[in-house]
């Protein structure tokens, strides 16, 4: 099984061909091709997760270009680590695919959809199994073009392809800083394969303070796809695309492939702490960051979306602080929980027809089966135990605990948020009373296609962090790595969830502190967190409008100073090719035309050969026989 | 000079003569004839040059078929012609034609025969070896053997050109009828 | 095989070939002309033999080619005359001087 790898990522790629030019012509506009490539995607990916499991390995490649010395190769390689994350992306890949027959239905453009979400899927898949930089950068790519595509589906506002290029944008400037370090790579290693750097900087072939440099830029291109601080802005925004694809983009693909790139190349930021250094802290930050927004958050889809930034942070601490193994299990279980989430908001969006969570409540009785799940997801995510969030949590906080304590703190600080906005999230959706009468009364499930997919990703959001202890000894970076029971971080990391739901249960179901009076004690920092710290702003400001004046200076000097070169040239350009005009007409045509008439004239003469005897033909021939057999008489 | 050259001398010359009549006969009728007659001669030849199997071989292929079909063709094809002079046969050559039917074919065949002959005398040929062989079982053994291949080709060619001959020869009665 | 030297046979093969060219070139009825190809036919059916009478080496090859060439020479005839009958049913002649299907 494990031989078939390569088909993961060739089979949704096929679909999405196979959806994009013929899926107007099959059943359901392509959907069907779509779940059920995703179907197979899935089984193959089980057996290669299970053959893995059984020690076996893979790696494959064809070659792909050759210059000079340089020989580059298209190849995949499946260990533990692309072996968990291909059954992660399939499962989630395939439970939005269902989930979207029942959320897009009657979309105009639901075959596009269909096609880029396999489009996408492909993408991630080829970049897990990628055995090269430059192919993983490749996938990179394409993904963040899906991910512009998708996001901008609802092109018909504005609003959405300004986010879709926000999306765009922002993540290309993470790109480029992502590229410029694979070439330092490449250039100072000169491969771009990820065990041939791996054996280099083991043997000691790169300088430290070049591995340093190029550790960072490539780690550039996660923060700008995991959308840490400050490349972050774009995710929020990225909501304005359908919900599932949301939860495709924000759970198991796109983000989780900037975490998957530094667990893939975490060869290079091992040997140089500094590099570490950096990506803890920009983890850590980013996650206590997002959180503080995500507490004021009116939209529920915002409100998940900096829950995703600030768990995308934990992961990121996680690898900063040597936390392999947990940082690929909180990547593991987050995918699950905040697909749920992403999808059950999904599921109430569908229903009320809004994402302003100030106009639902009590949706609890009308939604059963997506208030349950968002339940065992928002336990998930807060780290109830035993929700598969807590264990990878847990990890996390354990391993910062033993090797930096400041990380360990800030992500404290960021779980004891996030239980709050959590609940929060939580009780103004599903609990209180209804506050938009219309939208609770026309509330309903929406049918099987999209219940199920929740259910089942209900059940892996409970039950995936028992993997916690087999997983520890399968994917690893060096040795194995058992975190042991700390009565201490346990202790710890109770409190702050137990200390945040309680706070936000007491202000928002037992009112006993008004949320006015919060606002009007804390007003300056509400209006900051309201504003999303500016930062929007100020990227709006500077690069913006900056470029926006750059580019009216250019167009100044371009008006002024290379138009006239431009006219000037022209101008001579246009004399020459008067007198070439003349030569043309008097020479050149009258070659040309001679050329044609002498074929006129020649041809009529030497129609008249064809005479239409058969004899002559027949005295020609043989005349020319004849001429043949005297040059053979007299010559011999 | 042995009986056997005799023969062939005296063959040779009367097949010449006959073969002359087949161009010139007035009567295609009678060309025909001829033809069939010159053929009947060039058979005897072959018996001269020891080819027993194909003298037998060409009596019945052209004397037998070739020249019966041609006479069928003859009065199939133009009924009124074959008891008179062929019309085609005397007539005055004039302008491009007194060259092109007249002159030049003349000199062509002339040449020709001038060029054949001058290299058969000239090249230094074997001697005639003499004796006998059995040639008809040579014949048949290298057709069945080395020749197997083409041997069955003949025999489809000779198919192909018998529902060839049907499909063109057949009357297409409707097309007649309207005047085509 | 024979006592008859190599020259006689070729020159009367030679002969009959440049009658039945020349009646080729020059007669206008077309089974004529098909009486013709037929002669010079014969002429190099001569020549096969003559060479395969007098070269041991070629005893068999020269005779068998010479029957194919009947062969061939036999399907031939066939098809000409075929085609003559639809020339003759069509025109009500068959002179080809009067045939120009062939010109510009």
């Amino acid at each position: 099984m494990i031989q078939l790898a390569w088909l993961i990522p060739v089979l949704p790629l096929a679909a999405a061909f196979f959806i994009a030019l013929f899926g107007h012509r099959t059943t359901g506009k392509g959907d069907r091709v779509g779940i059920g490539a995703m179907s197979i995607a899935f089984l193959l990916s089980v057996g290669v997760l299970l053959d893995t499991m059984g020690g076996a390995r893979w790696a494959q490649h064809l070659t792909w270009a050759i210059h000079g010395d340089l020989v580059l190769n298209l190849g995949f390689q499946v260990d533990p680590l692309a072996a968990v994350m291909l059954v992660v992306v399939t499962v989630v890949s395939l439970m939005v695919h269902i989930f979207s027959v029942g959320y897009m239905h009657g979309d105009v453009r639901y075959k596009r959809y269909y096609a880029v979400l396999s489009l996408f899927t492909a993408s991630m898949l080829g970049l897990v199994i990628s055995d090269n930089l430059l192919f993983l950068f490749v996938f990179w790519e394409l993904m963040g073009l899906c991910s512009y595509l998708l996001i901008g589906h609802y092109f018909e506002e504005r609003a959405n392809v300004h986010a879709a290029n926000k999306a765009f944008l922002t993540t290309r400037v993470g790109d480029v800083g992502m590229f410029v370090g694979i070439m330092l790579l490449f250039a100072a290693g000169g491969t771009f394969r990820f065990d041939e750097l791996a054996a280099r900087i083991a043997d000691g072939s790169f300088a430290l303070p070049v591995l340093a440099v190029a550790a960072i830029l490539l780690f550039i291109g996660p923060v700008g796809k995991s959308a840490q601080f400050p490349l972050h802005v774009w995710l929020p925004d990225a909501m304005a695309g359908p919900t599932p694809a949301s939860a495709l983009i924000h759970a198991a693909t796109m983000v989780a492939a900037g975490v998957y790139l530094v667990a893939r190349g975490y060869a290079l930021f091992a040997p140089v702490p500094q590099a570490l250094e950096v990506v803890a802290w920009v983890g850590a930050f980013t996650a206590l960051f997002a959180a503080t927004i995500a507490l004021v958050m009116e939209d529920i889809k915002k409100v998940l979306a900096y829950s995703t930034i600030s768990q995308l942070g934990f992961m990121v601490a996680a690898l900063g602080v040597g936390a392999y193994t947990a940082a690929v299990f909180h990547l593991m279980t987050h995918a699950f929980f905040k697909a749920l989430l992403f999808l059950a908001s999904g599921s109430v969006i569908h229903a009320v027809h809004t994402q302003n969570m100030h106009q639902m409540g009590g949706l609890f009785k009308k939604l059963p089966v997506t208030g349950w799940v968002w339940l065992i997801g928002a336990g998930a995510l807060i780290g109830i135990p035993p929700l598969s969030g807590f264990w990878s949590k847990e990890e996390i906080l354990l391993d910062a605990w033993h090797h930096h304590p400041a990380i360990f703190w800030t992500l404290v600080a960021a779980a004891a948020l996030t239980a709050f906005y959590t609940t929060r999230a939580t009780y103004l959706t599903f609990f209180g009373t209804p506050r938009d009468k219309h939208a609770y009364d026309h509330a309903h499930e929406g049918g099987r296609v999209m219940t199920y997919p929740l259910m089942i990703l209900g059940v892996l959001a409970a039950v995936s962090g028992f993997v916690a202890s087999p997983l520890a000894g399968f994917v690893y970076f060096g040795e194995p790595h058992h975190a042991s029971f700390d009565p201490f971080v346990f202790g710890v990391a109770t409190a702050v969830w137990v200390l945040g739901v309680g706070l936000a249960l007491a202000i928002y179901k037992y009112n006993l502190v008004s949320r006015r009076a919060i606002i009007q004690v804390f007003y300056p920092i509400w209006v900051v967190l309201k504003r999303r710290y500016y930062i929007d702003d100020v990227y709006q400001y500077v690069f913006v409008r900056g470029m926006i004046g750059l580019a009216l200076v250019s167009a100044w000097f371009d008006r002024h100073v290379i138009d006239l070169i431009v006219n000037a040239v022209g101008w001579i350009g246009r004399k020459v090719s008067e007198y070439v005009d003349e030569f043309d007409r008097g020479v050149v045509d009258g070659i040309v035309n001679g050329i044609g008439g002498a074929f006129v004239v020649g041809s009529r003469v030497l129609r008249q050969v064809q005479t239409g005897f058969v004899q002559s033909y027949m005295l020609v021939l043989f005349l020319g026989l004849l001429a043949g057999l005297a040059i053979l008489v007299i010559g011999g | 000079m042995d009986a056997t050259r005799i023969a062939f001398i005296v063959l040779a010359a009367v097949a010449v003569v006959s073969a002359f009549r087949v161009v010139t006969a007035p009567k295609i009728m009678h060309a025909a004839l001829w033809l069939g007659f010159t053929f009947m001669l060039v058979a005897g030849v072959f018996v001269t040059l020891g080819a027993e199997f194909l003298a037998a071989a060409q009596v019945l292929v052209y004397v037998g078929a070739v020249t019966t079909i041609i006479l069928f063709g003859i009065m199939l094809s133009q009924a009124a012609e074959v008891r008179s002079r062929d019309p085609l046969q005397r007539e005055r050559l004039e302008g491009a034609a007194f060259w092109r039917r007249g002159v030049l074919p003349v000199l062509a065949t002339v040449a020709f025969v001038a060029i054949m002959v001058t290299v058969y005398m000239r090249v230094p040929w074997p001697a005639p070896p003499g004796g006998v062989i059995d040639t008809v079982r040579l014949i048949g053994s290298a057709l069945f053997t080395t020749y197997v291949i083409p041997f069955e080709l003949a025999a489809v060619l000779l198919l192909i050109a018998l529902v060839g001959a049907i499909v063109l020869a057949v009357r297409d009665d409707n097309k007649e009828e309207q005047g085509s | 095989m024979t006592t008859i030297p190599l020259t006689y046979p070729l020159t009367l093969g030679a002969i009959l070939f440049g009658l039945g060219l020349y009646g080729a070139l020059t007669q206008r009825n077309a089974i004529r002309i098909l009486m013709c190809v037929e002669l010079m036919l014969n002429a190099v059916n001569i020549n096969l033999v003559a060479f395969a009478a007098t070269l041991r080496e070629a005893a068999a090859a020269g005779q068998i080619f010479a029957l194919f060439v009947m062969t061939v020479a036999a399907a031939e005839v066939a098809l000409a005359l075929a085609i003559i009958l639809i020339l003759a049913r069509r025109e009500s002649h068959i002179d080809i001087e009067r045939v120009h299907l062939l010109r510009w």
